[in-house]
């Protein structure tokens, strides 16, 4: 006949079991055979559960309690051997030394170039020009003659010219898209076009390749109280919105009337300075209403439709916007100048 | 245009200081880029009198002189043989800079301190006297600065003109846009004549051959004139404008040309064979010496004032040597013509010889006024000169100029302007811009503009006038309300965007260089002769041979870039560049512009020694090759062994072509250490180089979501011993072309060698996937299936098991 347990029996293995998680200590893995081995699936106090089924009903629920009361004692044991192993753990471990350099992933960067150019380019995306490019070598005749230069103009002299042959340059500004788009399409027209661009001279203040941004809103009605508002806008979200600017009359051959727009400097702020001539302004952007003789070379008839164009030069307002005093810096790649603009 | 301040207000009355107006002038786009001190040297500089005059205790040709400015007493220490007591003389006061370069400073001479420096006229450049101290008039203040005491204080405006005011460029021009701001009248000056010579026919005769090229002429002839020094107030007037006095005669054609903007010639009426002028072209070849002792060569468009043997003069250009005024001349013909501009242009950019004149005919004179300037000219050189001035004058005028009447349609300017200007606002503006305006019936203006503007010739033209002077800042800003149109997005450059992006994700850092190299870069990356990389877009006037020709290849800028750097110690370089290159396309003016791109990697794996000291090799340049491909979600490549006459530059044992189907899309691998040394670079160089067009137009699809899968996956790996060989790549090749539907993916996990494995042998892990989209695979299952793979592979490639 099998014999059941009684209560000096379950307070052995009891016993036991604390004795042994007092021994197991800090020893997070024997602390879990303990428990497997009393709580597991087949563990000892399991297997005393599987007697109550065996004993008479009336003895029943005391042998029940005192089952349940083993179990929870051995329960709790083991918790706290277990919370106390993984402390000594926390605790012993030797601490690492926490000012030791990071393991930085390589971090690259973007020409300020691109980083300028981009950030002008989004800036009139915003307000829903299309971006569009050009060849960079360029027909004389989309350059000069479709802007309104003639050969033999005095305006030539404005830009120095590389030549291909007689009639192909390098592109001396990005204004020749202007021609290309207009005579693809008809108005309205809202582009931007960014790029390389050329000239012939090369000295403390210019370097023979540079970029710029064109851009050119044509349409009904368009008018030059349009083009302040569009570059005022274009500006403040470039400058901010406390800087001061001013349209100044130029000439462009292709524009009438033409503008130069001035920012106040940003050097210092319009007191005057160097940087600015001490004259307080700094010129950044060419603009003008596209000249009816513009219109006429690609088709549209002046009287129905008006439109503004701008340029401006991507170098020249990447030194404004980080205090670079040096423009050929930007073409020297040396890396300890392009790593502060990662 | 340089001119001086006291000078412009002869012309204008205003109140304004110099600042005010140049400020003003800038505003209606006459730029004014300096406003300066006509004599900054005398700001310093004070009359002082000398009270006492001792001798210097210890140097016998000095003397010790206390002088006073009015309310205080200095010593100066003093040399010149005319000091004494009582005189007044300008004291250079510590910091000034004289003209002749001297710094004035405060100085103890032989023990004896001095407050600066007496000055003679010459030290001041004021007078041609150095013999002793400039002994200045008893009346004048002391102690102001000496140019305000002497009354010639001044100032400089240097004014950039904009090519198309041709007008501007003179100091009369400058005072009508004066006069036009401030709403006020230009005061010209009184020109009359007392004709005492003989009649102007009957001495000299002028034929224009070339009418188109030159549409009006005419001269003026003065007998008897004394060739000799100009007055102070030209000279000084022609200094302030940085043009050197030369003659009484020669000084009046300058001066007339600034104060008018009419250039005027001045021949020797005795040098001019049969006392006539003819006007006519050159003939090709034809030489000529000019007045500054150049021979040129002549075209046959070079429009010439010829006598009636010679050529004596280009036209609108500069004169001749043999025919000018010298100290000998006593009678002067006097030109004073209309030439013009393109004719003027084309024969000063052929000859390579810009002048003051050149200059202004280029842009335009006014032809009304040809006869104002010589009637000046006359009047000037007799009161300079002495002189009879003849009867009468040539003006011989084939092609007489129009004066065109504009309207100005009011409504339409304001429209395009953005303003609300009353037609009242308009005239006004117009008017003081010397324009006839006609008020017509239906509102608008009939204008017609001054015969000096002759930039003005449209309605445009004419509102840009109201725009300019009503100011700019005056009209309002007005946001323009748009259609909204459907913008195409260009995606050729949103992915160029996004590459860069990636690439700088990918720890690389952009760089910019020119588009133009030198000839010989490319040459020294190896190409044979004849190679297409060699043939190129050529500049015609390139800045210098380095910057000559357009690049064909990214190469060479990069390795300059690369070399640069590693010279100045930084050694760990992670470089990439997008940009074009420039292929001439046969048949077609413009060449083939193509994005390339282009990685360098030297040096470290990364910059942190404490984290790696292990150098860049092939698979960090293939890894970003890899990477780059699947940004572009192309598949189907291979990486081939490298086309040596394609590809010169790269070393054919490191380095493979990237290849999509047929397509030759890129390469990848090490620089030759050939061509590394012709660009100074020691350490090896992992270079990737990509075609972007190629890469663009083969980019992939959007790919569709695949599900995740449900069951797992089971792993098996073959290790295969073969031969050193051996490319990695065909065992993948082979499992795939095995074609198990349960096979899900191969890839490389181990490459080992060891003397174990044997010489030239080495070991390749490859690690199999398996699984099933519908249940999880047994390992019987799979065991099965992959035993079958590694038997045929072994068997295929004749391998042996690890
Ligand atoms: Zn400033």
């Amino acid at each position: 006949m099998e014999q059941v347990a009684d209560r000096r029996e379950i307070e052995q293995v009891v016993n036991e079991a604390l004795r042994e998680l007092e021994e197991a200590k800090k020893d997070l893995k024997l602390i879990d055979a303990l428990r497997v081995k009393y709580l597991g699936r087949k563990g000892l106090i399991t297997n005393l559960f599987k007697q109550l089924g065996k004993v008479s009903p009336e003895k029943r629920p005391e042998l029940g309690r005192l089952l349940n009361e083993a179990r929870d004692t051995v329960e709790r044991a083991i918790g706290s051997a277990t919370e106390r192993a993984k402390e000594a753990i926390l605790t012993s471990k030797e601490t690492i030394d926490v000012t030791t350099p990071g393991r930085i992933p390589i971090i690259g960067s973007l020409h300020p170039v691109t980083q300028v150019t981009q950030e002008i380019v989004r800036i009139f995306s915003q307000m829903g020009f299309e971006v569009v490019e050009g060849p960079e070598v360029e027909l004389d005749y989309y350059n000069f003659e479709a802007l309104n230069i003639p050969k033999d103009h005095p305006a030539r002299d404005m830009q120095d010219t590389f030549y291909i042959s007689e009639d192909v340059v390098l592109r001396t500004h990005t204004s020749p898209i202007q021609a290309r788009i207009m005579e693809k399409r008809r108005p309205p027209i809202q582009i931007i076009a960014p790029g390389k661009t050329y000239r012939c001279d090369s000295d403390m203040t210019h370097t023979p390749m540079f970029h710029q941004v064109e851009g050119l809103m044509v349409g009904k009605d368009i008018s030059f109280s349009h083009l302040k508002a569009v570059l005022t806008l274009f500006v403040h979200r470039m400058f901010g919105p406390q800087v001061g600017l001013r349209f100044r009359p130029s000439f462009f051959p292709f524009t009438e009337p033409s503008a130069e727009v001035d920012i106040q400097c940003v050097m210092c702020g319009g007191s005057g300075c160097k940087v600015c001539s001490y004259t307080g302004w700094l010129e950044i952007l060419g603009s003008g209403m596209v000249d009816p003789a513009v219109f006429e070379k690609v088709g549209y008839d002046p009287e129905e439709v008006t439109g503004f164009a701008f340029g401006m030069g991507i170098e020249r307002i990447a030194m404004l916007k980080w205090s670079i005093d040096d423009l050929r810096l930007f073409f020297e790649n040396d890396v300890r100048f392009l790593e502060q603009f990662t | 245009m340089r001119f001086s301040f006291k000078w412009l207000k002869s012309y204008v009355e205003i109140e304004a200081n110099p600042k005010e107006i140049a400020d003003r002038l800038t505003m209606v786009g006459l730029e004014v880029e300096s406003v300066e001190p006509r004599y900054p040297h005398l700001k310093r500089v004070i009359p002082v009198k000398i009270t006492r005059v001792n001798r210097h205790p210890k140097a016998d040709r000095l003397m010790l002189c206390n002088v006073t400015d009015g309310t205080s007493t200095f010593q100066v220490v003093c040399g010149a043989p005319n000091v004494r007591e009582g005189i007044v003389v300008p004291l250079a006061l510590p910091g000034t800079e004289l003209p002749n370069g001297i710094k004035v400073e405060e100085a103890i001479i032989r023990g004896e301190g001095s407050k600066g420096m007496l000055c003679s006229g010459k030290e001041l450049a004021l007078t041609d006297d150095a013999s002793g101290l400039w002994i200045l008039p008893e009346t004048i203040t002391l102690g102001i600065p000496l140019d305000e005491a002497l009354g010639i204080d001044d100032f400089i405006l240097d004014i950039s003109v904009t090519p198309n005011r041709g007008d501007c460029l003179s100091v009369i021009g400058i005072a009508r846009e004066v006069a036009a701001i401030y709403g006020t009248s230009v005061r010209y000056p009184d020109i009359s004549l007392v004709e005492e010579g003989p009649p102007i026919e009957s001495i000299a005769r002028v034929d224009i051959e070339d009418p188109q090229k030159c549409p009006r002429y005419a001269a003026r002839v003065i007998f008897d004139v004394e060739i000799r020094e100009s007055p102070e107030w030209i000279r000084n007037r022609l200094e302030s404008a940085g043009v050197r006095a030369i003659n009484n005669i020669v000084d009046v054609t300058n001066y007339v040309m600034l104060e008018m903007g009419q250039p005027l010639h001045a021949f020797d009426y005795d040098r001019l064979a049969d006392h006539r002028i003819i006007v006519k072209c050159a003939k090709a070849g034809d030489r000529f010496l000019t007045l500054d002792g150049q021979e040129r060569i002549l075209f046959d468009d070079s429009l010439m004032i010829c006598d009636g043997r010679e050529a004596v003069a280009i036209a609108g250009i500069m004169g001749g040597e043999l025919s000018g005024i010298d100290f000998r001349t006593t009678r002067v013909l006097i030109e004073s013509a209309w030439f013009d501009p393109i004719t003027t242009r084309r024969t000063s950019k052929k000859l390579r010889l810009t002048t003051e004149s050149s200059y202004r005919f280029e842009r335009g004179i006014d032809p009304e006024g040809v006869i104002r300037a010589l009637d000046r000219a006359a009047q000037l050189m007799k009161e300079l000169g002495g002189g009879k001035i003849s009867k009468g004058r040539i003006d011989v005028y084939p092609r007489p100029y129009q004066r065109k009447t504009i309207r100005l349609r009011v409504d339409r300017a304001n429209k395009y302007l953005g303003t609300n200007l009353s037609t009242e606002e308009m005239a006004s503006i117009l008017s003081r811009l010397e324009m006839k305006v006609e008020r017509r019936e239906d509102g608008d203006l009939d204008v017609t503009p001054p015969s000096f503007r002759q930039d003005l010739t449209r309605e445009v033209d004419l509102t840009e006038e109201v725009a300019r002077i009503h100011g700019y800042d005056n009209v309002p800003l007005e946001r323009p309300r748009v259609l909204m149109v459907d913008i195409e997005p260009n995606e050729h450059l949103q992915l160029r965007d996004a590459l860069k992006e990636f690439l700088r994700g990918l720890g690389l850092r952009e760089i910019i260089t020119y588009s133009f190299i030198s000839p010989s870069a490319i040459s020294k990356l190896g190409f044979q002769d004849g190679d297409e990389k060699l043939r190129t877009v050529r500049l015609l006037n390139p800045l210098s041979e380095e910057q000559s020709v357009m690049r064909t290849s990214l190469v060479p800028s990069m390795l300059e870039t690369l070399a640069f750097n590693l010279n100045r110690q930084s050694n760990c370089l992670r470089l990439f560049e997008l940009s074009k290159i420039f292929i001439p396309k046969e048949g077609f003016l413009l060449p083939q512009e193509d994005f390339h791109l282009i990685v360098a990697l030297v040096g470290k794996r990364h910059p942190k020694l404490l984290y790696s000291d292990e150098d860049v090799d092939y698979s960090d340049i293939k890894g970003i090759a890899d990477a780059i491909l699947s940004f572009f979600r192309i598949t189907n490549i291979s990486f081939q062994p490298l086309d040596k006459f394609e590809t010169p530059y790269m070393d054919p044992a490191s380095s493979a072509d990237i290849i999509c189907g047929e397509s030759h899309i890129g390469r990848v691998g090490k620089l030759d250490i050939r061509v590394a040394e012709r660009f100074d670079i020691k350490e090896p160089v992992w270079m990737l180089e990509f075609d972007y067009e190629k890469l663009f137009s083969l980019r992939g699809p959007i790919p569709k979501f695949r599900s995740l899968p449900k069951y797992p996956s089971v792993v098996r790996d073959i290790a295969m011993v073969v031969d050193e060989s051996f490319q990695v790549q065909r065992g993948i090749d082979f499992i795939n072309s095995i074609g198990e539907t349960l096979l899900e993916s191969v890839e490389i996990f181990d490459i080992f060698r060891s003397s174990q494995i044997g010489e030239g042998k080495k070991s390749i892990g490859y690690r199999l996937t398996y699984r099933s989209s519908e249940r999880s695979l047994t390992d019987e299952e799979v065991n099965r299936i992959h035993e079958g793979i590694v038997k045929q592979m072994l068997e295929y490639f004749g391998a042996k098991l690890r």
